[in-house]
């Protein structure tokens, strides 16, 4: 069992529970103002220069927030509430003042946002985790979303995430019983891929090339010729958000929640690249599941030598109920160390519970507690498997795209058969569709004959 | 142990002030008291301040400080803020307060056998001079640009704050330069076993879990590197590692310490009400 977090009182353990949610715990006027008061208080309270900026944001904040946030997947002990409003402060961290935003518009396209844009709003309609997001159209009529750095943060958060001797003792501080070790790690390569928005740009199109045409996931496009490092520019998309979503009913909620596992299990089987940031914040729902993907600014992709022993796993788990060849891949991958003195029995029994929803082809409901249990097992650092298993390097990420996927399914409480959607999906099974979404999306594939060829052709 | 000053913050900064208080949003003094920078110029001024034997026997017989640091600590920073932050009746009434307390502490030093009173301007003058030194120095090296006209501004600025304490304003140095002569003038200065044990506690206080014992210990030592040559010989520190000092490291070690100190309730709206009223 992990410590509680709510029990302890001293130092710096309170960061636990407001560690990223400051905006949250420390200003209460933000959450309850009407929304109008909300935008009118942060505009007050907007960055007006780059040493704003760096107070912010710099030594070691913004690193922070985002430990906050990363934690406030694989924390089992944060209450519901903070969890789901964790999504609402995405939108909280104070804007750039026009003026500001200008100025980096200026320096990374040239000119100022009048010029460079046909139409531009000085406020921005989003906060981005480093940055804010404005609407303008392009000169050639096309309604897009420009994601703006604060400026200078890409250099402080590069100093910040390298200082790993004080992020350790703060996190370890903060979450005693996590594996800070990792969680740090993927802090560092998290942050220093999302200050590249070059980068983010490449991975975003390449999504949106893949579901180009698909009938529920939708991947803005990237405008190349409006983005640089620190300005990324690409379609603008509105829809609900997760909160709202969660007001929706059962049906539609199931309906969302299905797209979202279909995006997460083929991103991997079949582009075996997959956005590593699912955040309740990065989807857009439009209803009837259709749900657009945002946010590419960790996007891990995979060779095939790293997905064999994953596949191995779930094929002998899954499909071939073999205790003994499951125990062999997760030794081969690494997330067990070999000849460990624990039973067989044990190893399917503790490691099977990531594969619980798709084990049995029957509906199942994925409730907040199981996604909770999951979590917890996985961080579970007096298991009895604890001193034998590890997450290699290569699947970090991967992991972090489960945990969070389930604590996304979790929350919208959904149900479905996944085994039967996730077959659909697996290369070694290609099972027919089963749900009306299946269905549409077999449609797709159809008439988009070939992608899968010409992507893997093309060395993805 | 940063809870007693997280709650001394959010009652210092009214919500409600009925004037622009002793120096006003658009003063100097208003900028640099939010400094984030602020822990490290308070363990700075205590150790420049605590080589006054007389100004640390004052603490030393008449406080129990030690069982509680932190609470002692928010006590002085709540006075300090409230004298920067409250309106003209807070900030009086607070200085009448601390005035109050100062008549009953008179005393001999054991040390040096002189007789001593805290009402006396030359001993509160010094208390005054270590604190605005420590301000500015750390301030400037790791907090928000505070340029050297800005610095002799605040300088002079912070004159009311010691005459409120009851130093007469000519008494008082009204420049960086002329703080530092001040200071290097005084000729009682010298470490005392009080202020020995006073330090030992403020660079090593009880209670910290082992996580926050490292960080404050960092603090600590950055604090040290800051100190004048004189002090430091006095108390025998080494000087720290240059890497211990630069600017960088130790604004990520205050803006880790920071950002788990505007987590508690509060602190984050007394910044936000100091803020709006500095932009409004």
């Amino acid at each position: 069992m992990l410590q509680s977090r709510l029990g302890r009182g001293a130092g710096l353990a309170k960061l636990a529970l407001r560690i990223g949610g400051r905006y949250l715990a420390g200003s209460p006027r933000l959450i309850f103002a009407s929304v109008d008061r909300r935008t009118e208080l942060r505009h007050e309270l907007a960055l007006r220069t780059a040493e704003d900026v760096a107070e912010e944001l710099g030594s070691m904040k913004g690193a922070l927030m985002k430990l906050g946030q990363m934690a406030s997947y694989i924390d089992e002990d944060m209450p519901e509430s903070f969890r789901t409003a964790m999504a609402r402060l995405q939108h909280n961290a104070p804007p750039m003042t026009p003026e500001l935003a200008s100025s980096v518009i200026e320096a990374e396209l040239g000119d100022t946002p009048e010029r460079v844009f046909a139409r531009w709003d000085p406020l921005p309609f989003a906060a981005a985790s480093i940055g804010q997001v404005h609407r303008a159209i392009t000169h050639e009529g096309r309604a897009v979303a420009v994601k703006v750095q604060y400026p200078g943060i890409a250099r402080t958060i590069t100093s910040d995430v390298r200082n790993v001797a004080l992020l350790r003792r703060v996190a370890a501080a903060a979450f005693p019983g996590l594996d800070t070790r990792s969680l740090i790690d993927e802090l560092g390569e998290r942050l220093r891929e999302e200050i590249d928005y070059q980068l983010e740009a490449e991975n975003q199109e390449l999504f949106a090339g893949y579901y180009e045409g698909h009938p529920v996931i939708h991947v803005p496009h990237v405008v190349s010729a409006l983005s640089t490092a620190r300005v990324l520019t690409s379609e603008l998309v509105s829809g609900a958000g997760f909160d709202e979503v969660l007001r929706w009913n059962q049906r539609e909620r199931d309906m969302a929640a299905e797209t979202i596992h279909r995006f997460v299990s083929r991103s991997l089987y079949r582009i075996h690249a997959f956005n590593g940031d699912p955040h309740p914040g990065n989807y857009l729902f439009h209803g009837r599941g259709r749900v657009t993907f945002l946010d590419y600014g960790l996007t891990k992709r995979f060779g095939a030598e790293d997905l064999a022993p994953l596949v191995e796993a779930l094929r002998s788990l899954v499909i071939e109920n073999d205790g003994n060849r499951f125990r062999a891949a997760l030794e081969r991958a690494g997330f067990l160390r070999p000849g460990a003195p624990v039973s067989t029995e044990m190893v399917v029994d503790r490691f099977g519970l990531f594969y619980a929803t798709v084990r049995r082809d029957a509906p199942m409901t994925i409730t907040p507690a199981y996604a909770s249990e999951i979590v917890r097992r996985f961080f579970d650092a007096k298991g009895p498997l604890a001193p034998y298993s590890d997450v290699p390097r290569a699947y970090v990420v991967l992991q972090r795209i489960n945990l969070g996927l389930y604590a996304v399914l979790g929350s919208l409480n959904a149900t479905a058969n996944w085994r039967r959607i996730s077959e659909e999906i697996w290369p070694f099974v290609s099972g027919p569709p089963s749900t009306p979404i299946g269905e549409a999306e077999a449609r797709w594939e159809q008439e988009f004959k070939g992608r899968g060829q010409a992507l893997q052709a093309a060395g993805l | 142990m940063m809870e007693p000053l997280a709650r001394a913050f959010e009652r210092s900064v009214l919500e409600r002030p009925r004037d622009g208080g002793l120096f006003g949003p658009q003063s100097i003094v208003w900028r640099v008291h939010r400094d984030r920078s602020f822990p490290l110029a308070a363990i700075r001024s205590l150790m420049v301040q605590a080589l006054h034997p007389l100004a640390m026997a004052g603490v030393a017989q008449h406080s129990n400080w030690q069982r509680d640091p932190f609470g002692r600590l928010a006590a002085t920073a709540g006075y300090v803020l409230t004298v920067t932050y409250g309106d003209t009746d807070a900030a009086d009434s607070a200085a009448a307060r601390v005035r109050a307390v100062h008549t009953h502490v008179r005393g001999t030093d054991d040390v040096t056998g002189l007789a001593y009173r805290a009402e006396d301007p030359d001993l509160l003058l010094w208390v005054h001079a270590g604190m605005v030194d420590s301000i500015v120095n750390i301030v400037q090296r790791y907090g928000r640009s505070l340029d050297a006209a800005d610095a002799d501004r605040y300088v002079a600025e912070m004159a009311r704050f010691a005459e409120i304490i009851g130093v007469p304003a000519n008494m008082v140095p009204d420049s960086v330069a002329a703080l530092t002569d001040y200071l290097e003038s005084v000729e009682l200065r010298q470490l005392t076993p009080a202020a020995s044990e006073a330090i030992a506690i403020v660079l090593d206080p009880p209670g910290l879990d082992a996580a926050t014992r490292d960080l404050w210990h960092d603090l600590g030592q950055a604090a040290v590197g800051t100190l004048p040559a004189w002090a430091r010989s006095m108390y025998g520190f080494d000087e720290p590692a240059p890497e211990m000092m630069e600017r960088e490291p130790v604004r990520q070690l205050i803006g880790a310490l920071d950002f788990a100190f505007e987590s508690f309730p509060g602190v984050l709206e007394a910044r936000e009400r100091i803020e709006l009223r500095m932009r409004a």
